[in-house]
């Protein structure tokens, strides 16, 4: 065996990792980010004169299957015009098997990046609605992104909210490459039938929704929806489940599922057993909390049934008026009105405390 | 509509030759054979960083570290302690490094007992070699990183080995030049060095230098992730050791 | 509901409180009816008055100002009014009126329906 110094580590793992684009009309400029599922870089495409970002997953797709399937679900994305939302632009396969693909570079922060513990709530909130809106808009169109989480949304230089990777959960959960299959594998129980999702427009809007096996979590589990950590079938409302705990980020700083640091955790997620908001920041108002825990709900039925709906649940927040995940005391409804009618209650108390000096005074 | 960029290597499946299985699945397997050969691969694999490991972290002297080692595989075989392996438990690097301290407490404990005779079967394994690298594993304290990386360096060392003999019998060894000499060579000196320069170097054009490197570094990391996932006994842990490999998020 | 209807209702249920608080003097009792309808009446105009003020002007310290003047203005109408022992009772009648008036002007300025414009 030959011997490997540490600096012949560090090459040939840098060798490995990098994307041999030849072939491809893309040249690597720099490095932006590694994530879970596998390298972005900052490339240059020489057809079009523009930077993008390229994206390469780690796994080999030997059969060519995953980036098949990326291909088909990017054309359905690609329909997709809104501001909000960032379809990929292109896919491909490297020489080695690997696939990448390009989307819009977007210069600013993720919203990991973006969120930090002295940024105002309301300012978050309104953040989040806007990507709420996004969300609503696919699924209106007949798309389910079903990787939603903070570091899927971009924060541009502009204020703007962009919600990235759009048609790649779906293509990428192949759980093992078919020509690789052993007899002990767990196979793929990949569904090709048609799963309608509501509001969606013409035929074409089917999107498949396969199942991937349990145990072969994609990306991170920590913001995964339970029927999606059990390899069910899912729906728009894993979405739902996605913005819910993005909105747990916002609130807490942290993912709704704080991953593998026990056995039990894998079992959490497939559950969905969530910490409450409130246990990490007694300081979180509890109509938010109690929209954030409806919105990850263990049961999709239980949470809301459409962004639209969760939208109005923080504007409403917002606007101080009732919120539909929280049942409120008498005294919280009191409480309420009065902080949204200060002046109302101060103006009664002065006439009250009038009245009664001017009984004390008489009194003398 | 994809862009298939494996023309060049013979399109299709042909292309890339099947997987190996995993061997800590067949670890498990009913069939003898199987097992040992199994057993091979992951001793081919673990063995340096297993000795490696009891010279840094237990400080034992070169002797009674090559004696551990032998043992501790014997036992493995003998004893079936990968058996016990869960996959979903933990990693199975994890598993192994615990049954090695397990083994050496024991071993300790049992301090008394004759050091193990020539009538056992010994697994032959090139210690000189082992013991001359030590120098090159620089201060890692933590028992788990230098576990993990002697165990990066075995897969590595082993892959450019293999590398080497498939080009050397496939009539490549052109291919595997440049690759020593730009992508591990070059690593040690730190000089600056061109495909320009490599050309010259060669006597080649500057283009068949690109696609020799590029064909070089496509078959050295097929043969890294075909080793990996014989080391893998799951999707999840093979994509999780591929960032250990590549040196992404380590520990 | 319109703004001036506000004002009227509103008035007119205030006005009533207000007359009530009266039951605290024990000397005015036997007048008690008089009073609360008196109130009442002076509740209903200030509302009207001040409703129609903040249907014309949608600005709230103005709706608050007219209020209070409105208020007070009435109120001394009233007080200026002796009882049958010829007591006046400036300080409470006013002061109570003032912040009444007031009230009504910030109400009707938030609540209550404007009219549609005409002629878009």
């Amino acid at each position: 065996m030959s011997a490997l110094s540490d600096d012949h580590l560090g090459s040939l793992r840098g060798l490995l990792d990098y994307p041999d684009l030849t072939g491809t009309r893309y040249e690597i400029r720099r490095k932006l980010a590694v994530g879970g599922m596998g390298s972005v870089y900052l490339a240059h495409d020489r057809a079009l004169d523009r930077n993008v970002a390229l994206k390469v997953l780690t796994i080999p797709d030997l059969s060519g299957e995953r980036a098949a399937r990326m291909m088909r679900e990017a054309h359905v994305v690609a329909r997709l015009e809104h501001p909000g939302i960032v379809p990929i632009h292109d896919v491909g396969r490297l020489s080695d098997g690997r696939v990448y693909y390009t989307m819009k570079y977007v210069e600013g922060a993720t919203l990991e990046q973006f969120r930090q513990p002295e940024t105002p709530l309301p300012d978050l909130l309104r953040l989040f609605q806007r990507v709420c809106e996004a969300v609503e808009f696919a699924h209106s169109r007949g798309v389910i992104h079903r990787d939603l989480k903070p570091a899927n949304i971009m924060v541009g230089p502009f204020g703007e909210v962009l919600v990235m990777d759009w048609g790649i959960a779906l293509a990428a959960t192949l759980t093992r490459d078919p020509a690789t299959t052993t007899p002990d594998s767990r196979s793929e129980r990949a569904s090709e039938a048609g799963h309608p999702v509501p509001g969606g427009e013409s035929a074409g809007s089917y999107v498949p929704t396969p199942n991937t096996a349990a145990g072969t979590i994609l990306g991170t589990p920590a913001y995964m929806s339970p029927e999606q950590a059990r390899g069910e079938t899912v729906d728009h409302r894993c979405d739902i489940h996605g913005l819910g705990a993005i909105l747990y980020f916002l609130l807490t700083g942290r993912a709704p599922f704080e991953v593998f640091d026990s056995p039990a955790s894998p079992d959490r997620i497939r559950k969905g057993e969530v910490t409450p908001p409130r246990t990490h920041d007694r300081r979180i108002p509890r109509r938010l909390e109690a929209i954030c825990l409806k919105a990850i709900a263990p049961s999709p039925d239980d949470r809301y049934q459409s962004a639209r709906h969760f939208t109005d649940d923080i504007v409403a927040y917002l606007d101080g008026l009732p919120v539909s995940a929280y049942r409120e005391t008498p005294w919280e409804v009191a409480l309420r009105w009065f902080s949204r009618n200060r002046f109302i209650v101060f103006i009664v108390v002065a006439y009250m405390v009038v009245r009664f000096l001017l009984l004390l005074w008489r009194g003398i | 509509m994809i862009r298939d960029t494996t023309a060049g290597a013979g399109a299709g499946r042909s292309a890339f030759p099947p997987t190996r299985q995993s061997a800590i699945i067949a670890l498990r397997s009913g069939s003898d054979p199987e097992r040992r050969r199994a057993l091979d691969t992951l001793t081919g694999i673990y063995w340096k960083p297993v000795y490696k490991y009891i010279r840094l972290h237990w400080h034992r002297d070169s002797d009674a570290a090559q004696d551990l080692t032998q043992s501790f595989f014997l036992a493995v075989l003998e004893r079936d302690f990968f058996q016990d392996y869960d996959p979903s438990r933990a990693r199975f690097r994890t598993f192994l490094r615990t049954c090695l301290d397990r083994f050496i407490m024991n071993e300790d404990r049992a301090a008394g007992r004759q050091k193990r005779g020539g009538d056992h079967e010994r697994v032959s394994l090139d210690f000189g070699q082992a013991e001359s690298e030590i120098h090159l594993t620089v201060g890692e304290d933590e028992p788990d990183r230098l576990f993990e990386l002697e165990f990066v360096r075995s897969l590595l060392s082993g892959a450019v080995d293999t590398l080497r003999q498939e080009y050397h019998t496939g009539g490549k060894q052109r291919h595997f030049d440049l690759f020593e000499r730009y992508d591990l060579d070059r690593a040690d000196s730190g000089e600056k060095l061109s495909y320009g320069d490599l050309a010259g170097e060669f006597g080649l054009t500057i283009e068949t230098v690109t696609n020799h490197l590029a064909a070089a570094r496509r078959d050295f990391r097929r043969i890294v992730l075909d080793r990996l996932r014989a080391m893998t006994a799951s999707e999840e842990e093979f994509r999780e050791e591929i960032r250990t490999v590549l040196g992404i998020d380590a520990a | 509901m319109s703004k001036p209807v506000l004002g009227l209702i509103l008035g007119a249920v205030l006005g009533a409180l207000d007359g009530l608080t009266a039951l605290f003097y024990p000397e005015t009792a036997p007048q008690i009816v008089g009073i609360v309808i008196g109130s009442t009446v002076k509740g209903v105009i200030a509302g009207v008055i001040i409703g129609f003020v903040a249907r014309k002007y949608q600005s709230l310290p103005i709706g608050i100002a007219v209020g209070l003047a409105v208020g007070l203005i009435l109120a001394y109408l009233v007080a200026m009014m002796p009882d049958e022992q010829g007591n006046h009772y400036y300080v409470e009648i006013m002061i109570p009126g003032a912040l009444v008036g007031l009230i009504l002007g910030y109400v009707t300025q938030r609540y209550g329906r404007l009219p549609a414009r005409a002629g878009h």
